[in-house]
């Protein structure tokens, strides 16, 4: 009906029609923007002064914003594979529970899905307090855990209800000890969700900004808190070229993580 | 990605469950399997969220620590005009950003649900990846946008809007603009899958029997997506009660969110018991809001069926 509507012409829907262009172009503009801008020749971002890759050179001779990169990087790894790991056991040990077990702890699971982070952010911050550590690599990796296991999780999880217990079971009569199901069976099917799972837990760590504020120490300033230190004293073109090449990750990301398990993940599993 | 904030639902009866005398034998795998991602929620999530609640309520030492004892001071304190200014202008921010989101995320997922499949895959990865865009990135585009004598300046200035250089930044307008723009993907998501759920014969249907374009959407359709409005509800009005970067680069850190006090008042005041009687109003509010939320959808619920 709705294609049929839009054929005929049915003006609301025109006109909503249109809305939602507009609102998918307004999605692209602010990006688009940051990418233009980024090749302009002149100190202020906003007054074009023709083209120029200067401000990527800039960029590459920043030590301060390099150290930082390192540091959300390293961050970004460990924790997305500490959370694609913790996601694949909870989902490995989940088949294992009953129906009411199982939803206890998948509701246990994306609790911190639904408390704002920065609460999450605080109360971390409180037990290191408490227990007087000192902030550092390992406080951070632990507050980007908390953020990213809910989404390693779901996207494990959802994978491994979607496999066929009927393999695994297979493979128990045929004499597969737990290790070799696990290592023939299970990981070969579950590959492509758990690289996505670990891409994009790594694309949440990455760009975390407000878990970072509580759980960064003095020598592990994030990326995004190096950038928006930055920022609260003024946007510069270096600031526009390093957003294109975070723009560039993005896509690189999305088509690495694979679209099918995107939209699994968005979309379809609420259907 | 909080799109699917829902766990998935518990399978009734899984083909997967052993017998329950297998299960005792491997009761000690399956607490071995559970335990990291178990002990991670329990010891870095619940427990930490107790001892906010209980720091709540603890008195400051002399360098803003917590020194323990009992006392309500630090919410009394809270019940200052000042921060109640800050609670009340948080929530309405929070609440006419989730409406603006949720209604453009109709329209928008009312649209992509009517295009052919196929077309419908590449449009989506087209709102995916402003959805995946690092936050920060898309908070400093409106900066580039809206500076004086910027693209969106120099638009108004040739169509006659604005004479010269504008002064939209900072201000609450570019703040609220920065909120729509960084939560509204989260709001397309969870519309866009229930939508897509529905059967398209019952707004042709309604439209064949004579319902005009609005009642088909208001009697028809909004109840039967009304899952998916309510999960793009929450995913919008809750972390909008708790953003501190937006308000601090787009507004000018004048009009301040929940977060930016949360965030002062350990970062700058360095009074942590009064920040973490700030964090479990927060956290009050979010539970309050739920409540609010899911009551509403019941009501509504009742009166269409």
């Amino acid at each position: 009906m709705r294609s049929r509507a839009a054929r005929t012409g049915h003006l609301p829907d025109a006109v909503t029609g249109w809305l939602a262009r507009g609102v998918i172009v307004f999605l692209y503009v602010p990006i688009v923007v940051v990418v233009v801008l980024s090749f302009n020749d002149s100190d202020l971002t906003y007054k074009w002064a023709g083209f120029s890759t200067r401000w990527y050179g800039v960029l590459a001779q920043d030590t301060d914003l390099l150290a930082a990169l390192r540091v959300s990087a390293e961050a970004g790894v460990i924790s997305a594979t500490l959370a694609t790991l913790g996601g694949l056991f909870a989902a490995m040990g989940m088949a294992r529970l009953g129906p009411r077990g199982r939803a206890l702890f998948s509701g246990s699971l994306f609790l911190p899905l639904v408390i704002p982070e920065i609460v999450l952010g605080v109360a971390l911050l409180s037990v290191f307090g408490t227990l007087r550590a000192s902030l550092g690599m390992t406080s951070l990796v632990l507050g980007h855990l908390v953020v990213t296991l809910p989404y390693a999780a779901l996207i494990v999880i959802g994978a491994h209800r979607a496999l066929d217990p009927s393999l695994d079971e297979a493979a128990a009569d045929l004499g597969c000890g737990a290790w070799q199901r696990l290592r023939l069976i299970t990981l070969p099917l579950l590959k492509h969700a758990l690289l996505a799972s670990w891409l994009l837990c790594f694309t949440i760590s990455f760009g975390n900004i407000v878990m970072s504020t509580f759980t960064g120490g003095v020598g592990t300033t994030t990326l995004p808190l190096r950038v928006y230190s930055l920022l609260k004293t003024g946007l510069t073109p270096e600031i526009n070229a390093l957003g294109t090449l975070l723009v560039l990750f993005t896509f690189v990301i999305i088509l690495g993580a694979g679209l099918r398990q995107m939209r699994r993940v968005l979309v379809d599993d609420r259907t | 990605m909080t799109v699917t904030a829902a766990p998935p639902a518990p399978a009734t009866a899984s083909p997967t469950a052993p017998a329950s005398r297998s299960r005792l034998r491997h009761h000690g795998a399956t607490l071995a399997l559970l335990a990291p991602a178990g002990i991670t929620v329990v010891a870095l999530v619940l427990v930490p969220l107790a001892l906010v609640v209980r720091n709540s309520f603890a008195a400051p030492d002399a360098y803003g620590g917590v020194q323990g004892g009992f006392t309500l001071a630090n919410y009394r304190e809270l019940i200052d005009p000042v921060y109640l200014k800050v609670f009340g202008y948080s929530l309405g921010m929070a609440a006419l950003n989730t409406v603006v989101c949720l209604v453009l995320g109709y329209v928008v997922s009312y649209w992509l649900a009517g295009r052919p499949p196929q077309r419908q895959g590449i449009l989506l990865l087209l709102i995916i990846v402003p959805f995946w865009t690092d936050f920060l990135v898309r908070t400093f585009a409106w900066i580039n946008l809206l500076s004086p004598g910027g693209p969106v300046n120099a638009l108004t200035d040739a169509v006659g809007l604005t004479d010269g250089p504008a002064q939209w930044i900072p201000s609450q307008g570019a703040s609220f603009i920065g909120l729509v723009y960084a939560f509204l993907p989260t709001a397309i998501f969870p519309v866009y899958a229930t939508l897509r759920g529905v059967d398209p014969s019952l707004g042709e249907a309604a439209r064949d029997l004579g319902c005009g374009w609005w009642r088909v959407h208001t009697k028809v359709l909004l109840p039967l997506v009304r899952p998916g409005l309510l999960a793009a509800a929450l995913l919008t009005f809750i972390p909008t009660l708790g953003v501190f970067v937006i308000p601090v680069l787009l507004g000018g850190g004048k009009n301040q969110l929940v977060g930016n006090l949360i965030v002062t008042l350990y970062t700058e005041f360095r009074n942590q018991p009064m920040g973490a009687a700030a964090s479990v109003v927060l956290l009050a509010l979010m539970i309050l809001s739920v409540a609010v939320l899911g009551t509403a959808a019941r009501r509504l619920r009742g009166k269409t069926s």
